[in-house]
């Protein structure tokens, strides 16, 4: 007992000593030693938000659209073609097998990303209708109309039969897509200051300019919208207007000064470029630097969505297809979420030398920021090195980690963010011969009349010309060079073929080729929304 | 004022400094009755000198003036001033006050006789309160209280018990029950430690509710402090110790397990769960010294209480003080009460995601660098082993041991009293108090962590993180109090008043990263993050609250018919500056009737046979301001505002009317109360989905109604009463369903389980015509094919219809998995006491509740690219499942049956002596068995969603009501503790 008396009390005398003698002064706030450390600096050159005018509250509600994002209008345009799939990882992208219905047209009217589709253009519609309430000079206001409409064009595309609402306050009647269509194309006309476009039109008295601005609407981004919308206007209302179509992509071709980048007239320095690995490029040339991180004032973008890591977030294709450890290759801040996988049948689409499929695509081993190969230590197969592989084993439960080449054509820069500086075009000259091509043919239902523009692409891809001319053909070329740009599902529905089966998809029924009506906006309608047939 | 209170410090000072001086000694007895009164006070009048009588009723007091006047009280007698005049010897009969002995209940705006009340209120004293280590004031009442929900899933120390009174009553702000510490409205139940707690009253229904507005919907909780006592200086000190240990955890795989498994062997053996957890000790120390003369009293306590959580490096220190003074001057016309309490804890929150990936990280995984299979380049790591590449991995030992998670709170409340009579039937009370509330976390992960700290990014490691808020509440209140009887066999009592509280809040957000190196802790240090030159990484954002206003004017009448019929009525009618002009005011009207019908049946062997009726309406506010106010926020740019919130200029008042019936009966040794009550909640404020016209898709409307109807019976019995053997058992049983009865959609599905994979998954339904809390989902058959759950025809219409988009389809095949709410709930006391010894026993349970078992959700399927994650691994796996997907197969059962509480105390038998008056010793375990089959940590229902945060989310988790009974990954791990108690008395 004793013992344990004098054990306490010279413990805790010790205990005392320690505690209360302690005079160090521990600073929290001050570092104490000298040091010097080598972190890379990064600068942003993402071209930032667009100016800052009255005009980019607006504009800004591009990308709040779904853009270029995980869940909107991007993901819903692109998961529903042949161009791409969410596949299940086991335990990862399930996600209640949304993705898998989009991609097997099994969505329903309850889909998270087609409510997130109308939620993020009717949000942007109502920012066009209050600056169109406020006293904008005649080129904005002809600037908000073709805003709007773009707008408008995509809910007539996706949905069909939506209600036109252009002022605040206003519960119009749900319009028929005709109706929706004839509002589309009257504002644009409205802007160009023309009643129909035609080879001879006169574009001078027009309240919309000619200076070349991608973050604002000039008369061709205008008319190239416009011609986006008379290609599809055969499925819109029934009424082919493919030769109005042609006429506004060739007055942009023509008028608008704008340039086909090639790898001459095109070079910009490689922003991905690893200091340590030699394969890299320095530089980027020709189709690649259309897509390229700081690719602001690329000569080819006709109108486009800014996007900037630091002041203008939204394009998140990095995180969306690249493998967690991809991270490594670019040194990303953040860990990617390895979702988006691009078809085999689609990446096989492309003939080898042709010059997107290397910019389009990442495929094969993935090497680290040092040149190491990267190491995935969950792989099963014994198999530890990444390397992505054109084939997928299945689209669910178990597909394969590192099956599907991945998204590339919006390139990645060293250091990024999970938002990227890459602006996403909406007008770009290369459609434009596309679509002048197409509306040609389709015009006077001869193929052949597609030739020269496609072959005006095709040699800037560094590929032979084609001496014929099929629709099939021109649509597997149009594929080619248009991937990413959520224009994959109009092709499809255009050319018939929407409803055909492909990988890991059997045949849909004709009435999916428009989306459903979501049903939360219906369920709060009080009857005045009422579904698509079919649904 | 000032001066009041300077005497009433000064009293106190004099007290515990000096003693008198003059010498006279006067003894003698102070008996009732029946013999000798232990225990009463007996003090020189006007002065501080006191004493109590003994066990013999004898008493012996130094120092009295020959002119003075003794004061004698004892509680339920009427107190006697006997004039010295030079007696030694004075022997003293106190009478019996039958008033006094009434049991008197707090109600809101003043008090009543028990047998008076009309409405559903309980009050529980100190002796019923729950024992061992309790350290918030709600967990003294867990379970004590037929339909007050009490619980705190997992036992985080950090985190405040979710309080719920009869479930659901709103859906919007104060689904808390509203708390009032000695009259003060809203006060915090953080500030008053529970040892200061004398009793808590409980007022369950909307009659006995809406004298408080607004703010009594979800039910009132009435707590009283400890006031100091006529009488010599007494000190009382209470001391515990206490050990915790995990009680329960989901099983997972060891190393070997798991790479027979499947799983990648990384060449170790790792028990994560032994690496984060400890076996927690806390330590509570409260000291209070009381006393008071004849006409002021006073209480002064300190508590200190240090408390380590079973998550490494979790707990907090805390130290609180109150102090309660009373005095009366004018004659003893006014009664002046001030009290004022402080509280400072220090947390250390630590990392929940410690115990989760504590459970889900792969066990052959060294913890440090050097044991790793492969180079690794263990530096950058802080020396530990990470799983790089991988998503959603961390090593927890890691997380737990480099990052810091620190918090504060500040709390200061004081409130001052008076209550005049202007006449003896006449009072008028005012109360003014202000509380503020400063808390601040903060957070560092440095340049080595992986989690948060980005250890891998070389542009951004490290990550410091500040929050600051301060919350000031003020409160004034007046009210008058006019008491009349006529005819003689009818007392009317009326009371009239205005309130106004206002509170606001200011508070702030910072984080930064992008360190040079592990050379400080930078959150000290913010000037050295990078972000300063890399724009756009830095994240800050502020917000101060306009004045938020609630004023009031309230009224109410009681009156008593032949002392056996009793009638209440009260109206408020209040006013908020939370909705719009025209709807900023709301009446709330409350009535009520009880008959104490043995007074006219004359029943023999019954004691009381007493029935009431109650119906009060109360309204609630909505969960935050300026919700009738167009708000917009910066599109990204801060160039330009864009619309982010739509305005209700409409918004109106949320009401609940609730009708309540009660009997009850006391016969001998049994008592039992009965409630049955309905409550309806109409027009309730929820953000809601609206057609997107105007570039909104949701707006806070009155969306919709429902009603619950419960039941509450408490039935208590004393088996055994005699002198050295006591047994006294009691019985509360609560059961109550809420159905939705009108809602703007006919039904939505709600609820995401989160990444990784099982985005967009909506686990809860919510639909009109269905009761709250239904788990929706997909049916398991029991049956795998090729490494998939096959899944139910629901409705059997051969098509297979699980995707989410076709939860509410027709053709969806989707089903009701369980409920998130219990069926009923039981609480069950046992208290026995054998000469010297008492033992205290309390029984819990919740019954008919399903849990959504997360962890298994995610972690029990074989996943193989899931390889480096542990699998879960509980009865219920099946180790050909090879992929997630949410089913009912994640959904179980989680009735429960606990011994919550199970203590006991010797009180030791001291001879008289000059210093110690009583000691007593206790020992006690709480949450000592589980009988559940429920596989997760805790079977505790969970009643409101905390939502999926994402990887270390930082600040407050959600609430949702609408979605109880998910198990989330975030939840924290319960524990079982022991504790050794010590309590003297000088």
């Amino acid at each position: 007992m004793k013992n344990i008396l004098k054990a306490t009390i010279i413990s805790s005398g010790l205990l005392f000593a320690a505690s209360c003698t302690n005079l160090d002064e521990d600073l929290q706030g001050s570092v104490t030693q000298p040091f010097t450390v080598d972190i890379p600096q990064t600068s942003f050159e993402g071209g930032g938000p667009g100016p800052a005018d009255a005009l980019s509250a607006a504009f800004g509600k591009l990308r709040d659209a779904g853009s270029a994002n995980h869940g909107g209008y991007w993901s819903v345009q692109s998961v529903s073609s042949d161009e791409m799939a969410v596949t299940q990882k086991g335990g990862d992208w399930y996600d209640g097998g949304i993705w898998i219905d989009m991609h097997r047209h099994t969505y329903g009217p309850s889909s998270g990303p087609v409510n997130d589709t109308w939620n993020g253009q009717y949000s942007a519609i109502a920012v066009c209708n209050d600056l169109l309430a406020t006293n904008l000079d005649a080129n904005q206001e002809s600037q908000i109309r073709v805003l709007r409409a773009l707008f408008y064009y995509r809910l007539l595309d996706v949905y069909g039969r939506v209600k036109v609402v252009t002022a605040a306050g206003q519960n119009p009647a749900q319009s028929t897509r005709a109706q929706v269509f004839a509002f589309v194309e009257s504002e644009l006309l409205g802007a160009l200051g023309v009643a129909a476009v035609t080879p001879s039109m006169d574009l001078s008295t027009s309240p919309l300019g000619t200076g070349k601005n991608s973050y604002r609407v000039n008369q061709f981004a205008a008319l190239g919208l416009l011609a986006q919308l008379y290609l599809n206007a055969e499925v819109y209302t029934g009424t082919a207007r493919y030769a109005e179509a042609a006429n506004a992509a060739s007055y942009v071709i023509d008028q608008g000064g704008y340039i086909l980048c090639d790898d001459a007239s095109c070079i910009a320095p490689n922003p991905g470029k690893r200091p340590a690995v030699d394969s890299d490029p320095e530089n980027l040339t020709g189709y690649a630097t259309v897509f390229a991180p700081h690719n602001q004032n690329n000569p080819e973008i006709i109108w486009s969505v800014a996007y900037d890591g630091v002041s203008a977030g939204g394009m998140n294709f990095n995180m969306m297809t690249l493998h967690y450890a991809s991270q490594f290759t670019w040194n990303f801040s953040d860990q990617p979420w390895n979702g988006y996988s691009v078809l085999e049948d689609f990446y096989n689409s492309y003939e080898s030398g042709d010059a997107r499929k290397a910019i389009n695509f990442l495929e094969g081993p993935q090497l680290d920021y040092n040149g190491s190969a990267i190491i995935d230590y969950a792989a099963t197969d014994g198999n530890l090195e990444i390397s992505y592989v054109p084939p997928i084993n299945e689209l669910e439960p178990n597909a394969n980690r590192v099956g599907g080449v991945r998204l590339n054509k919006f390139s990645y820069r060293l250091f990024g963010r999970p938002e990227m500086d890459n602006d996403m075009p909406l007008v770009r000259l290369g459609e434009m011969y596309l679509i002048r091509a197409e509306g040609l043919a389709r015009a006077a239902g001869d193929w052949s009349l597609a030739i020269p523009d496609v072959n005006t692409i095709r040699a800037r891809a560094n590929v032979s010309g084609m001496s014929t001319m099929t629709a099939d053909s021109f649509f597997d070329e149009r594929g080619r060079e248009m991937f990413m740009e959520s224009t994959r599902r109009q092709d499809l529905i255009r050319f018939g073929k929407y409803d055909d089966p492909w990988w890991e998809k059997t045949n849909s029924d004709p009435y999916r080729s428009v989306f459903p009506i979501p049903q939360p906006q219906i369920d709060a309608s009080s009857g005045t929304l009422t579904q698509n047939p079919g649904y | 004022m000032k001066i009041t209170l300077l005497r009433s410090l000064l009293v106190i000072g004099a007290f515990l400094c000096f003693g008198s001086t003059q010498a006279q000694e006067v003894s003698g007895s102070v008996r009732d009755a029946n013999g000798p009164l232990p225990g009463a006070s007996v003090v020189v009048k006007g002065t501080t000198n006191g004493t109590q009588t003994d066990f013999d009723g004898l008493f012996a007091l130094n120092n009295v003036a020959d002119d003075a006047t003794l004061v004698i009280s004892y509680i339920g007698y009427k107190t006697v001033e006997v004039a010295v005049a030079g007696k030694t010897t004075i022997d003293v009969t106190l009478e019996e006050d039958a008033e006094a002995l009434q049991e008197v209940v707090v109600t809101g705006y003043g008090s009543q006789a028990k047998k008076e009340i009309t409405s559903s209120i309980t009050k529980v004293g100190e002796e019923e309160f729950n024992k061992g280590v309790v350290n918030t004031a709600a967990n003294l009442l867990q379970g004590k209280v037929a339909g007050l929900t009490i619980y705190n899933k997992g036992g985080n120390p950090n985190v405040d018990p979710v309080v719920r009174l009869r479930g659901i009553s709103t859906v919007g702000a104060n689904s808390s029950p509203l708390v009032v510490i000695d009259g003060v409205v809203g006060a915090s139940l953080n500030n008053v430690d529970p040892n200061d707690i004398e009793s808590i009253t409980v007022l369950k229904d909307g009659s006995a509710a809406a004298i408080y507005g607004t703010r009594g919907s979800s039910g009132v909780i009435l707590v009283t402090t400890k006031s100091g006592k006529v009488g010599a200086v007494k000190v009382e000190y209470n001391g515990q110790l206490a050990v915790s240990s995990r009680a329960h955890l989901l099983p997972v795989m060891s190393a070997d397990e798991f790479v027979a498994a499947g799983g990648v062997d990384l060449g170790s053996k790792t028990d994560w769960l032994d690496e984060v957890t400890i076996n927690g000790s806390s330590k509570i120390n409260n000291v209070a010294v009381s006393g008071g003369d004849g006409n002021s009293t006073y209480r002064v306590s300190g508590n200190f209480r240090e408390e380590q959580g079973i998550l490494y490096n979790s707990g907090f220190k805390q130290y609180n003080t109150r102090a309660n003074v009373s005095t009366r001057t004018f004659n003893d016309k006014l009664r002046i009460d001030f009290d004022a309490s402080y509280t400072k804890r220090n947390s250390n929150f630590s990392f929940n995601e410690g115990l989760r990936y504590g459970l889900l990280y792969n066990p052959t995984a060294p913890i440090y660098a050097v044991d790793s299979p492969f180079p690794f380049d263990g530096a950058s790591y802080g020396g530990y082993f990470e799983t790089l590449g991988l998503f959603d991995s961390f090593n927890p030992v890691s997380i737990v041991k480099q990052s810091t998670n620190l918090g504060t709170r500040d709390e200061f409340v004081y409130s001052a009293n008076f209550n005049y009579d202007i006449l003896d039937n006449w009072d008028v009370n005012v109360l003014f108090s202000q509380q503020t509330s400063k808390s601040n976390a903060k957070g560092y992960s440095p340049t080595t962590a992986l989690y948060l700290g980005n250890a891998t990014s070389p542009i951004r490691k490290g990550l410091a993180q500040l929050y600051s808020e301060e919350r000031n509440f003020k409160l004034f209140e007046a009210y008058t109090t006019y008491n009349t009887n006529f005819a003689q066999r009818v007392n009317l009592s009326v009371t009239a008043g205005y309130s106004w509280q206002q509170q606001n809040q200011f508070n702030y957000f910072l984080s930064a990263g992008g360190f040079p190196n592990n050379a400080l802790q930078y959150v000290n240090a913010l000037q050295w993050s990078s972000d300063l030159d890399n724009a756009g990484f830095a994240n800050y954002n502020s917000n101060e609250w306009p004045d938020d206003r609630i004023i009031a004017y309230f009224a109410r009448a009681s009156a008593t018919f032949d002392d056996a019929i009793f009638f209440n009525a009260s109206v408020r009618r209040e006013g908020s500056s939370r909705f719009g002009v025209d709807n900023k005011w709301g009446t709330f009207p409350a009535v009520g009737v009880g008959a104490d019908l043995n007074h006219y049946l004359k029943l023999t062997n019954v004691d009381l046979l007493k029935v009431r009726l109650g119906y009060g309406v109360t309204g609630a506010l909505p969960p935050t301001f300026s919700l009738s106010q167009n708000q917009y926020v910066d599109n990204g740019s801060r160039l330009a505002a864009v619309p982010a919130f739509q305005a209700n200029p409409d918004l109106k008042w949320e009401e609940k009317a609730e009708t309540n019936f009660g009997i009850e009966f006391a016969s001998g040794r049994l008592n039992a109360t009965l409630d049955l009550y309905t409550r309806n909640v109409r027009d309730f404020i929820l953000a809601t989905t609206i057609e997107n016209l105007q570039g909104f898709d949701s707006q806070y409307q009155n969306a919709g109604r429902m009603q619950t109807n419960g039941m509450e019976l408490a039935v208590n019995y004393d088996v055994i009463k005699r002198d050295k053997i006591s047994y006294n058992t009691g019985i509360n049983f609560s059961t109550y369903s809420t159905v939705l009865k009108e809602f703007t959609t006919p039904q939505q599905v709600i609820a995401d389980l989160g990444s990784p994979g099982q985005n967009s998954t909506a686990m809860i339904r919510v639909a009109v015509g269905e009761k709250i809390g239904q788990i929706w989902g997909p049916v398991f058959t029991g049956e795998v094919v090729d490494g998939s759950q096959v899944l139910a025809d629901v409705n059997g219409d051969g098509v297979l219809n699980t995707g989410q988009d076709q939860a509410l389809a027709e053709d969806g095949d989707f089903a009701d998995l369980g409920s998130g709410i219990p069926d009923f709930e039981l609480g069950w006391t046992n208290q026995l006491s054998i000469g010297k010894f008492d033992v205290n026993a309390f029984f819990r349970g919740a019954f008919g509740h399903s849990l959504i078992n997360t962890f298994r959700a995610f972690y029990e399927p074989r996943v193989g690219s899931q390889g480096s994650y542990n699998f879960v691994n509980t009865k219920y796996a099946n180790p050909e499942i090879t992929n997630a997907q949410y089913s009912s197969l994640y959904v179980e059962k989680a009735d429960f049956f606990r011994l919550d509480n199970l203590s006991i105390g010797y009180t030791f038998d001291i001879k008289e002596n000059k210093y110690i008056k009583g000691v007593r010793l206790t020992a006690s375990g709480q949450n000592l068995f589980t009988i559940t089959s429920y596989t997760g940590a805790d079977p505790e229902p969970q009643l409101v969603d905390i939502g999926e945060t994402g990887i270390g989310a930082f600040g407050a988790l959600g609430s949702n009501p609408l979605a109880p009974g998910i198990d989330r990954r975030n939840n924290y791990f319960a524990a079982r503790t022991f504790t050794l108690g010590l309590n003297l008395n000088f």
